[in-house]
C-alpha cells in the first residue's frame, strides 16, 4: 500500500446492521452435475457447502433494498434521516443509473446524493470507506453491497473453478459522524490496475477470472493491508478478537490466516453457507458477526477485502459500551 | 546445489501429484500444483532461496514449469 496520508476517521461509527440473503439454496450436488465436476472437489477447492440464488424476477435491487430496511431498523433512524446512499456492486441490474437510485426511489429518500460503486468483490470495502470520508459532511450514510452473481456466471465445465464460488445477497450498514458503540477507528483502500485484466467482465458478457493470479494478489494484498493495519495502529494480530474477510475461498482465508499467524477461531467463515457473494460479502458478515454476540465491548475486529481492479484494502474497528 | 535441484526441492514440499521428470513439463496440467498450491509453491521457494517476489511478478506463467522457475531466478541472481 502506498504510504500517502489514510483516512483515520477516529470518529465515525457504525450505527446499524443489516443482510439480505435469497431463499433458494444451491448445493454441491446440483452443481456437480452442472460443471461435471465431484461435489467433494467443490468442498475442497473453496469450503463451499451451499451458496443462494435469487427467484425468478428478484433483483439486486431487491436484496439491496431488503438489507437496507434492516440496516435502517437497527439502527433505530428512518430513511428521512439519511444524508447518503452509497451501493457497492458489480452486478447492477442496468448499466446507469445504478442499485443506488432504486435503493433511494424506494426508500422515498429524495435529495441526498446516492451512487454506485462499481466494483466486485471489494465494493463493500470501497462503499465503507467512503461512506467514512462523507459522513462528517452529509450526516449518516448507508452503505449497501448487494450483487447477484449467478447472472453474470458462465456454466461450462471449461470454467468449473469459477462457476462453484459464488452466491448472491446483500449486506447493509449505517455509518454515522463521532463515535460509538462500533467505531471506525481507521480505513484504507488502494488499486493497482497492473493485472486489472484478470478480473473483469465486458458488457453483456459473463465474469471473466484468472483465478490463478487472483489467488496469487489476493493473498499478497490482504496480508500486507492487514500487517499494515496492524503496524500503524500499534498491535498485533493477538490483540484482535475477530477477523472478517471477503469470503472469497476457504483456502485463500486460511493461507492469509496462517501467514499471519491468526488464530484459526478468530477468522469469520460463512462463505460455507452463502459463497463468495463478491462486494456483499463482507457486509453480510458483518452483520452476521454483530447478531451472533461477536461485536461487543471491549472488542476489536479487522475488516479485509480484495477484488476487481485490483481493490484493496483493510479497516480497525473497535467496540464500546454506547450507542 | 543447483537451481533446478533447490526448485526441485520446494516443489516436493507442495506437491499433490507426483513431480515429473522433466523441467519443462506444466506443474499445472500435470497436477503437481493448483491455484492454491501454486501459493504455496512460491512460499517455498522464498524459503529456499532467501528472496521475496516481488507482487508485480507474482503472474502464474512465470511458475509454470521448473525451467522457467530456475531461469527466473537464475536471472534474479545475475540481476
Amino acid at each position: 500500500m502506498s504510504n500517502a496520508p489514510g483516512n483515520e476517521t477516529g470518529q465515525t461509527r457504525i450505527s446499524g446492521f443489516g443482510h439480505c440473503l435469497p431463499e433458494g439454496v444451491v448445493d454441491n450436488a446440483a452443481l456437480a452435475a452442472e460443471f461435471g465436476v465431484e461435489a467433494a472437489w467443490i468442498l475442497s477447492v473453496s469450503g463451499i457447502r451451499t451458496r443462494r440464488c435469487v427467484a425468478p424476477g428478484e433483483t439486486v435491487c431487491d436484496l439491496a433494498h431488503r438489507a437496507a430496511l434492516a440496516a435502517l431498523a437497527d439502527a433505530g433512524i428512518t430513511p428521512s434521516d439519511l444524508g447518503a446512499i452509497v451501493v457497492g456492486t458489480g452486478t447492477p441490474h442496468r448499466q446507469f443509473p445504478g442499485v443506488s437510485a432504486e435503493v433511494q426511489k424506494r426508500l422515498a429518500a429524495p435529495g441526498i446524493p446516492a451512487f454506485d460503486i462499481h466494483l466486485a468483490s471489494v465494493g463493500g470495502l470501497f462503499a465503507l470507506a467512503t461512506a467514512s470520508a462523507l459522513c462528517a459532511q452529509y450526516g449518516p450514510v448507508l452503505v449497501i453491497g448487494a450483487e447477484v452473481m449467478s447472472a453474470v456466471l458462465a456454466r461450462h465445465p471449461r470454467v468449473k473453478e469459477t462457476g462453484i464460488l459464488f452466491g448472491d445477497g446483500a449486506g447493509a450498514c449505517i455509518v454515522m459522524p463521532g463515535a460509538g458503540a462500533v467505531t471506525l477507528d481507521e480505513i484504507r483502500i488502494a488499486s493497482d490496475a497492473t493485472f486489472s485484466d484478470a478480473l473483469f467482465m465486458d458488457f453483456g458478457e459473463s465474469m471473466v477470472m484468472d483465478g490463478r493470479t487472483v489467488i496469487l494478489q489476493a493473498n499478497r494484498k490482504l496480508q500486507s493491508a492487514v500487517s499494515d493495519l496492524l503496524g500503524r495502529n500499534g498491535l498485533a494480530p493477538d490483540d484482535i478478537d475477530l477477523f472478517l474477510f471477503h469470503q472469497a475461498n476457504l483456502n485463500l482465508l486460511r493461507q492469509v490466516g496462517g501467514a499471519l499467524k491468526i488464530d484459526p477461531e478468530k477468522v469469520f467463515v460463512n462463505l460455507d453457507r452463502y459463497g463468495n457473494t463478491s462486494s456483499a460479502s463482507l457486509l453480510i458478515a458483518m452483520s452476521e458477526a454483530r447478531a451472533a454476540g461477536l461485536l461487543e465491548p471491549g472488542m476489536r475486529a479487522v475488516l479485509a477485502a480484495f477484488g476487481a481492479g485490483m481493490g484493496w484494502g483493510a479497516a480497525l474497528i473497535s467496540c464500546r459500551a454506547g450507542s | 546445489m543447483s537451481t533446478v535441484e533447490k526448485v526441485r526441492i520446494a516443489l516436493e514440499a507442495v506437491a499433490r501429484a507426483p513431480v515429473p521428470a522433466e523441467d519443462d513439463a506444466s506443474l499445472f496440467d500435470a497436477g503437481v500444483i493448483d491455484s492454491f498450491g501454486l501459493m504455496e509453491f512460491i512460499g517455498e521457494l522464498e524459503r529456499q532461496f532467501g528472496v521475496k517476489v516481488p507482487d508485480e511478478e507474482l503472474t502464474p506463467r512465470k511458475f509454470e514449469t521448473i525451467a522457467k522457475v530456475a531461469a527466473w531466478f537464475d536471472a534474479r541472481k545475475r540481476g
